[in-house]
């Protein structure tokens, strides 16, 4: 077997572990600095512009009157009393949206969610009617005037109950969207709540398990949790001339918004504008259609500008994470290999699917995690309910997989009576060794990160359990992941007469940092400083196509066009030198803002401007596109050469203190560690894996949607709480493994993810090592380690 | 949001006049972190604010009084109270819970005044101001009268305080010598969570025997509350651990906790008992009022 060369510097193919140094890189000025963001400033004295703030002449505020019914026939709408209203200016329905718009169903995946309820309602929270008004507050008091009659029809929550013979259908039949090529094999169905069952089979499972030494098998769950952005979703659509809209909207895609909202209407593309700006976060609460197509369709119908802003109460109604049962069973050989392992999983997608079969397969294929194992066998249902949609939150779904496969080799690893670690290094899948796709597994430090892991822990010295009420644990985890594939990001970088430039794409900076690094990596190519480039944020009349800004994939993606872009502007402006120097552009560099020859003649910007335009102004535009290879997975089997142009992998370990009289955990320790490839920011990629790392921690400790038929119970920050300071870990580290990967710009990966894969089952081990209590169901609120914990002294709490 | 009046008034008497005892719209607004919380989610809706903010110069200041008693004016903002030199040494346990009382934007504008006023189980000054004795003066129209804290809550957001009524001020009385106090809360979800169970102990003791005990609960129960059968269980006793545990399932035994998405009420029972016992013990520990 032979290792693919990978590393910038001539490596040895046939060594197998990889070498521990980092490689030097070629001498960089600008990337690899850990520059402070460029929008700092304007963030800390408020200049920066966030689209909630937008305010519109003449504009109408719509607020939306939601479901309160889980499940039902709409009987009956009567809007008169909210009309009777001084200053309300509209009531819109859904039967008035399809006036303009016949067939008004959207989604990623299916076209199954409407702009506004049609006949039925399948979620308590879903928007059913919206009140416009000048006055924000009328609208308000309006939406509680506008009187819904329901027909109760009986609802199921419960995702595997749903996947159950007899159990209520929500969608009455499914049409596939057919936009995103990598969910084209989504076919339409009628008959059940299940919208894809995606397999990957690889080996003979069932053969592998009837050779095991011994089988394990556990059931894993993790509740749905949101995204808690501090900017609510919002969108603004005004009439853009006689024939137009411009959409202003807090969105991670607005190509996509384009073009769904261009389907929409039956309009080409071009009458459709959309614009963003910063984001107060995001984390995939503000992908594909949110309130896009209703404020479009609204704006239209009544020829005035219209906004709706959400509430961070409304939130909790519009998406959240996937909640997901997971059944995994797994044959062990006595040496301690995995031989075979079978996961299936059900994911709680709720009333829309929204982008949940691309979370279920996605995850789905990894599910048997970053192991090299002769047979394996998973699925992946997909799954509707009367729950609030669920899509993409910060790893779509690889969180809710990786707290299975790694609680449960924990479990495998105490009951062998081997080292956490030690059980890692046996299983994992190496660099050139091929994953249960068939995809070789390649630029993928999954070594080097355990090593970290290792050392930051000091894992090889004996740990202090403690005694008393407060013992002491500690734990690890892995995960990993495949980035979405296949996808486009298209840049165009423009040069000025004076020299400076502007980067234009359409990767919208949400608080990760993108801007920052997309100009880094176009002052590197250009031989400026990276203060001095503005990136123009996303419009969809000025910056180009990009897939959207999601799945940890701008700075491999957008970074190579934009590379790709400026090598283009560079090249242009050589070419002009070379023709008036009369030389080889060879003999030719480009370097702040001018271009030398190796025989010392120069020519300055204004030189280039007047060779190529005949006057001391113009502009030279460079272009970038950039669409890694792929190769569909055979749906039957799973099976694909080439799944994914990248591997995120991903460590975490943790100590942690338990109360055993309240069930409490405090982490006092959490590390991080992600294989980066090569961070073009070290600092925020730091910040990033920091940042996820914290967020899972939210999610580990204490956040969950809680439901009471249909309704969420807890939908405040004042009832749902995010981790704040005080819950941050006294030493908290992220690690960068950077290896550069040989086809991203200058050999970085994504990592806006990375930091959310293992955090859960880090802790939860942990727990385990300090007290030997297993829990396999998120969060480990302290009632629920408790109740544990008195079960297993056989002394348990009254259930009320 | 329907529209509603907002006043100002300058005065304490404008402002109980502007209050109307037949409307329940008509609220006073102090810091308005609760309030306006309840007002997002539309459980109430005003039809007139009484802003007390205009009110700050009088009701904002803490003071010592003639009998060497705490008077603290009700519009006195939490972190105002958190670092006053005269509260963290006439009862540093009120200085203590201060510092962890949700966050400090919260504590920078919520007054002590409405912290009582509001009702909340969930407070954390409630159950220490029930153990170490204090009272409120709550006018009106009518004149004004003293409401020990004690007689303060009467169940789930009710209080003895009538919608003509404002609180002006908090009487925490001077503590008699050889006191130990401690206030342990406990937070299921985030560290500044609301209180899942708050308790507040007190005891006095004499010749190493505790002569007089208070315990107080709050946030597991419907409304702050003591807890006689755990002070009885400590009167008479020596301050010891296996004293302190008996007194503290008195408590579990005694509560009646409210299950709500931060625990059960079998949990929150246990919870009673392990913060009682706790707070016992941190209250021995910690140095007590001065003996003569």
């Amino acid at each position: 077997m032979t290792i693919p060369a990978r590393f910038t510097e001539p490596a040895d193919t046939t060594v197998e572990a990889p070498p521990k140094a980092k490689r030097k890189a070629a001498v960089r000025r600008e990337v690899g600095r850990s520059i402070p963001r460029l929008e700092s400033h304007a963030k800390v004295d408020g200049s920066a512009e966030y689209i909630y703030h937008l305010r519109l002449p003449g504009m109408l505020q719509g607020k939306i009157c939601r479901s309160t019914v889980p499940h039902g026939r709409i009987v009956r709408i009567d809007a008169s009393a909210a009309l009777a209203i001084e200053g309300v200016h509209a009531v819109i329905t859904g039967e008035d949206i399809r006036t303009l718009i016949p067939d008004p169903y959207y989604g990623p995946a299916f076209h199954d969610q409407p702009i506004l309820a049609i006949g039925k309602v399948r979620y308590v929270g879903e928007p059913v009617a919206v009140v416009l008004a000048a006055d924000l507050h009328v609208a308000e008091e309006a939406a509680d005037q506008v009187v819904v009659e329901y027909e109760p029809l009986e609802p199921v929550f419960d995702e595997v109950a749903a996947t159950k013979p007899g159990a209520p259908i929500i969608h009455d039949s499914l049409r596939p969207a057919g936009m995103f090529p990598d969910l084209q094999y989504l076919k339409g169905r009628s008959g059940t709540n299940v919208a894809l069952d995606a397999r990957v089979l690889h080996g003979d499972v069932e053969k592998g398990f009837a050779e095991a030494d011994q089988v394990f098998e556990n059931v894993f769950r993790s509740r749905k949790v949101v995204h808690a952005t501090f900017e609510p979703t919002v969108s603004l659509a005004e009439l853009n001339g006689s024939n137009g809209l411009t959409i202003h909207t807090s969105s991670q895609s607005p190509s996509y918004v384009r073009a769904e909202v261009s389907r929409l209407l039956g309009w080409p593309e071009n009458r459709v504008r959309v614009r963003t700006a910063f984001l107060g976060g995001s984390f995939g609460a503000k992908l594909y259609i949110k309130l896009e197509a209703l404020v479009a369709a609204c704006a239209l119908l009544v020829r005035k500008p219209v906004r709706i802003g959400l509430t961070m109460e409304e939130e909790f109604y519009t998406i959240t994470k996937h909640g997901a049962t997971v059944r995994i069973k797994t044959g062990m050989a006595k040496d301690g290999r995995i031989v075979a392992r079978e996961v299936e999983t059900w994911w709680n997608g709720g009333a829309y699917a929204d982008i949940g079969p691309r979370v279920s397969q996605k995850s789905g294929f990894t599910a048997a995690g970053p192991y090299d194992i002769e047979n394996v066998s998973l699925i992946n249902y997909a799954v509707y309910t009367n729950d609030p949609p669920a899509g993409a939150l910060r790893g779509f779904g690889i969180s809710q997989i990786v707290w299975a496969y790694e609680c449960q080799n924990d479990i495998i690893a105490r009951s062998l009576g081997i080292d956490p670690l030690e059980f890692r290094r046996r299983n994992i899948l190496h660099d050139g060794r091929p994953h249960a796709t068939g995809t070789i597994m390649t630029n993928a430090e999954i070594d080097e990160v355990l090593d970290r892991l290792s050392d930051r822990m000091h894992w090889d010295v004996l740990f202090d359990h403690g005694s008393g009420p407060v013992r002491r644990g500690r734990g690890l985890a892995i995960g990993f992941k495949a980035c979405i594939a296949p996808t486009t990001s298209v840049a165009v970088v423009n040069v000025y007469g004076d020299g400076s430039c502007c980067v234009s794409c359409s990767t919208v900076d949400m608080g990760q940092g993108s801007d920052t690094a997309m100009a880094q990596i176009a002052a590197e190519t250009l031989g400026i400083s990276t203060e001095t480039v503005r990136v123009i944020h996303p419009d969809t009349d000025v910056t180009p196509y990009d897939m959207a800004t999601l799945g940890s994939r701008s700075t491999y993606h957008m970074g190579n066009a934009v590379r790709l872009a400026a090598e283009d502007a560079r090249a242009q402006l050589l070419r002009i030198a070379a023709a008036t120097l009369q030389t080889d552009i060879e003999e030719l560099e480009y370097r702040d803002g001018a271009v030398i020859s190796r025989s010392g003649a120069r020519m300055t910007m204004r030189g280039l401007m007047l060779a190529r335009f005949g006057m001391q102004a113009g502009t030279v535009i460079g272009m970038g596109t950039f669409t890694p290879p792929y190769t569909k997975p055979d749906p039957r089997t799973g099976q694909s050469p080439q799944i994914t142009p990248y591997w995120m992998l991903a460590g975490a370990a943790a100590e942690i203190e338990v109360d055993t009289e309240t069930g409490r955990i405090r982490v006092t320790k959490l590390v991080n560690v992600g294989d980066v490839g090569c961070a073009i920011n070290p600092a925020i990629a730091k910040r990033q894996l920091n940042g996820a790392g914290t967020m899972q921690l939210g999610f580990t400790l204490f956040e969950e949607m809680r439901f009471n038929e249909g309704q969420v119970i807890n939908a405040s920050l004042a009832d749902y709480k995010i981790p704040g300071m005080l819950d941050v870990p006294e030493d908290l580290s992220a690690e960068l493994v950077e290896f550069p990967h040989e086809h991203g710009p200058f050999g970085a990966k994504g990592v806006g993810e990375t930091g959310m894969f293992s955090v859960s089952p880090a802790i939860a081990n942990a727990l385990c090592d300090a007290i030997g209590v297993r829990i396999m169901e998120l969060p480990l609120t302290p009632e629920r380690v408790l109740r544990a914990i008195r079960e297993s002294e056989n002394r348990p709490l009254e259930s009320e | 949001m329907k529209n509603f009046e907002l006043v100002e008034p300058s005065t304490i008497d404008e402002a109980v006049a502007l209050l109307d005892p037949e409307d329940t719209g008509v609220r006073a607004i102090a810091g308005g972190t609760a309030l306006m919380l309840m007002m997002k989610t539309r459980l109430f809706q005003p039809t007139r604010l009484v802003s007390l903010r205009r009110l700050n110069g009088a009701l904002r200041t803490v003071r010592t009084d003639e009998n060497g008693g705490l008077r603290i004016g009700a519009l006195t903002t939490l972190t105002e109270l958190e670092h006053s030199p005269l509260v963290a040494k006439a009862v540093p346990v009120m200085s203590r819970a201060l510092r962890t009382l949700s966050n400090v934007r919260i504590r920078n504008v919520a007054t002590i005044g409405g912290h009582l006023a509001h009702g909340d189980p969930h407070m954390d000054l409630p159950p220490i101001l029930l153990t170490l004795g204090a009272r409120v003066r709550a006018v009106s129209s009518r004149g004004e009268r003293w409401i020990d804290v004690a007689d303060l809550f009467l169940g789930y957001y009710q209080t003895a305080i009538a919608r003509d009524e404002l609180i002006a001020e908090v009487d925490v009385p001077l503590q008699p010598v050889n006191v130990h106090t401690w206030y342990a809360k406990f937070t299921a979800l985030s560290a500044d969570d609301w209180p899942t169970v708050g308790t507040a102990v007190w005891y006095r003791l004499e010749s190493g025997v505790i002569a007089e005990a208070r315990v107080a609960v709050s946030a597991a129960t419907e409304r702050p509350m003591r807890v006689p059968s755990a002070e009885a269980a400590l009167t008479g006793s020596s301050p010891t651990v296996q004293m302190f545990a008996k007194a503290a399932d008195a408590a579990a035994d005694e509560v009646h906790p409210l299950a709500d998405i931060r625990g059960s009420a079998a949990y929150k029972r246990e919870m009673v008992r392990v913060h009682v016992r706790r707070a016992l013990e941190h209250a021995s520990r910690a140095r007590s009022t001065e003996a003569e």
